[in-house]
């Protein structure tokens, strides 16, 4: 806003040195962490880098413990779960994208009738929606536990897909109404001079307008449904339905914790998210303050 | 209407074609009721009931006895009074409101100091800034949680080799093992990861303010901490509000960087109430009736946050 002054732009730059090692802090941690066998780790306690840089605990993860290379190859333990990678990692995959786009389809119908169709209930829905936001996860998982249990649903993919679509929902339909309101609305009147229903309008002039809110709602529920734990933790237990985070929180309370393997697995995990939201940066940044205030 | 005009008998007036049924109109409150049809299954199956059955589970008798015969005893207030009788149960509730107020105060005021450092676009490394600010929250919190507990790890942990060669610290420090430091050894991660949240809004708001209002209060010679307490505060007191409300009732819920990095350790330093329900139901006795009680108390608190939340959005837009 201001001209600083020599000496104020020097103090500003050394502000912002001071929060990005801050902020790469972790990611430098996990990085070096990976790229070294446990016996260099522990040998030199003092060294931020390590002697000797090595791959081998991405090999022994992506190969499923196959290719020990020489890090592990007198290891007489290996967690189990590391060599279950490839299926948790599609797991991820699959539940991401089933509740990114179910809960796309769900909440722009539900934002757009919020947004447009003015009809006194759905203001009360939406503050219902706002409230919802709030109740933590564990609060709905045990009583859920409870119910997937009695059913029979728990160990399955589509079950946390549910679970997990129920809980952003809200959070998607507080991104997107907002949104809606802002597209025009003669272009909306101009369609249906011409013969479009009141959906059909929706359908073909509203969602194509959308594209931006849809893809910042999107890259949102895709990320937070990536990363989450508890859901799939506690619905899933067996290892083949186990996602990514399940994968790594298994690790934490195991016999022996290789750190070197933690962060090489770490760091796999949230590669995905971080191009994600670095490629997107602009669409998050809108859904994110979107959700928080327009609502 | 077609049919009206039709029996008018003005023949000379095109009478439109009536629509097939599927084609025909909605009435509006019909429309908004069939589009929120789908969701409204969801929330009520997965949001609705969940509450509801967790208020009746917790006046029941839940284990995993109970579970396998598929009949829950009728158990008064016995659950609450456990809980309540459980010192456990206030230490975790302790914790997690002196782990939520450190949050939550160093999220505000780095989030208003960032911002600001933000709006400073002539000097270069603001944008760098900008551009990793959005980092941390990429990460997934179990990530974090790990990615930090081999931070912190006493023998060969990153922060004690980074200390230790910079010569900042003689000995290794043993950060989440210590009762004194492991609370706040798991609010740096949390507030890593969840730091970036608070700071866009805050610099959304700035980047909204009138730029006019500052010129004005520089011309009139308003020092820059004047023109920031005078001005800047008080237009991003809305912002702020929000932000308290909604990282104190996200905070109250802490649980990945718990069980990551301390689980609840050293003794019980770092219980928090998030982890009391989980250990309560998900680890022996399994009891969760119980766990259900005290997820119920839980969410009570951080009902009381949604209603002021609710209440501040209302009040701002109309």
């Amino acid at each position: 806003m201001f001209k600083p002054t020599p000496l104020g732009r020097v103090g500003l730059h050394l502000a912002n040195l001071l929060v990005i090692l801050f902020l790469v802090f972790p990611i430098i941690a996990v990085v070096i962490g990976s790229v070294q066998s446990e016996k260099s780790l522990q040998a030199d306690t003092r060294a931020i880098l390590p002697p000797e840089y090595t791959f081998d605990n991405f090999r022994v993860i992506l190969t499923q413990g196959e290719q020990k290379g020489r890090v592990f190859e007198q290891a007489t333990y290996l967690p189990d779960n590391i060599k279950a990678f490839y299926g948790a990692a599609l797991n991820s995959l699959i539940v991401a994208v089933s509740v990114t786009l179910l809960t796309l389809v769900l909440g722009s119908l539900s934002a757009y009738s919020i947004a447009r169709l003015r009809v006194p209930w759905t203001v009360w829905l939406l503050q219902i929606n706002i409230a919802a936001r709030f109740v933590p996860i564990i609060v709905l998982m045990i009583p859920l536990y409870v119910m997937f249990r009695s059913g029979g649903m728990l160990n399955s993919l589509w079950g946390v897909i549910i679970a997990q679509t129920g809980f952003l929902l809200p959070y998607a339909i507080l991104i997107l109404a907002p949104y809606f309101e802002t597209i025009s609305h003669e272009l909306e009147e101009a369609a249906r001079i011409d013969g479009c229903s009141r959906f059909g309008a929706f359908v073909r002039i509203v969602l194509p307008l959308s594209t931006p809110g849809l893809s910042s709602c999107g890259a949102i529920i895709f990320i937070i449904s990536w990363q989450d734990l508890l859901i799939t933790m506690i619905l899933n237990s067996r290892r083949e339905f186990m996602t990514l985070p399940v994968i790594i929180a298994s690790l934490v309370g195991d016999v022996h914790v290789f750190f070197n393997l933690l962060m090489a697995i770490c760091l796999l995990a949230l590669l995905p998210s971080v191009v994600l939201v670095m490629m997107l940066q602009k669409y998050v940044v809108q859904g994110l303050s979107a959700g928080a205030v327009k609502g | 209407m077609a049919d009206q005009a039709a029996a008018g008998g003005a023949g000379t007036l095109i009478v439109p074609a009536r629509r097939p049924f599927w084609k025909r109109e909605l009435p509006v409150g019909w429309l908004a009721f069939f589009m929120n049809t789908p969701s409204m299954i969801v929330l009520a199956g997965v949001l609705a009931y969940p509450i509801y059955y967790a208020g009746y589970l917790s006046f029941h008798q839940v284990g995993l006895a109970q579970m396998r015969r598929g009949i829950f005893p009728f158990y008064g207030w016995q659950n609450y009074i456990n809980l309540f009788e459980d010192p456990l149960f206030w230490l975790a509730l302790k914790n997690t409101i002196t782990f939520t107020a450190i949050v939550v105060t160093v999220e505000v005021v780095l989030a208003i100091a960032i911002g600001l450092l933000l709006m400073q676009t002539s000097v270069w490394t603001s944008r760098v800034t900008r551009f990793l600010m959005l980092l941390p929250y990429a990460v997934p919190p179990i990530a974090n949680g790990l990615i930090w507990s081999f931070i912190y790890n006493f023998k060969f942990g990153f922060l004690n080799r980074v200390l230790l060669t910079t010569g900042l610290a003689s000995e290794p420090i043993n950060w989440a093992g210590h009762a004194d430091t492991a609370l706040v050894a798991v609010a740096v991660p949390y507030i890593w990861r969840t730091l970036p949240f608070a700071v866009l809004l805050v610099y959304a708001a700035l980047q909204g303010m009138n730029r006019e209002l500052y010129e004005a209060a520089a011309v009139d010679g308003a020092s820059a901490w004047r023109r920031f307490w005078h001005i800047t505060l008080p237009l991003l007191r809305p912002i702020i509000v929000v932000i308290l409300i909604l990282r104190t009732s996200f905070a109250f819920a802490v649980f990945e960087e718990v069980m990551a990095i301390t689980q609840g350790g050293p003794g019980d330093a770092t219980w928090v109430s998030a982890w009391y329900g989980y250990k309560v139901s998900f680890a022996p006795p399994f009891n969760i009736g119980m766990g259900a009680a005290s997820a119920y108390v839980l969410a009570l608190i951080v009902g009381l946050f949604a209603i002021a939340y609710v209440k501040v959005i209302y009040r701002r837009t109309t």
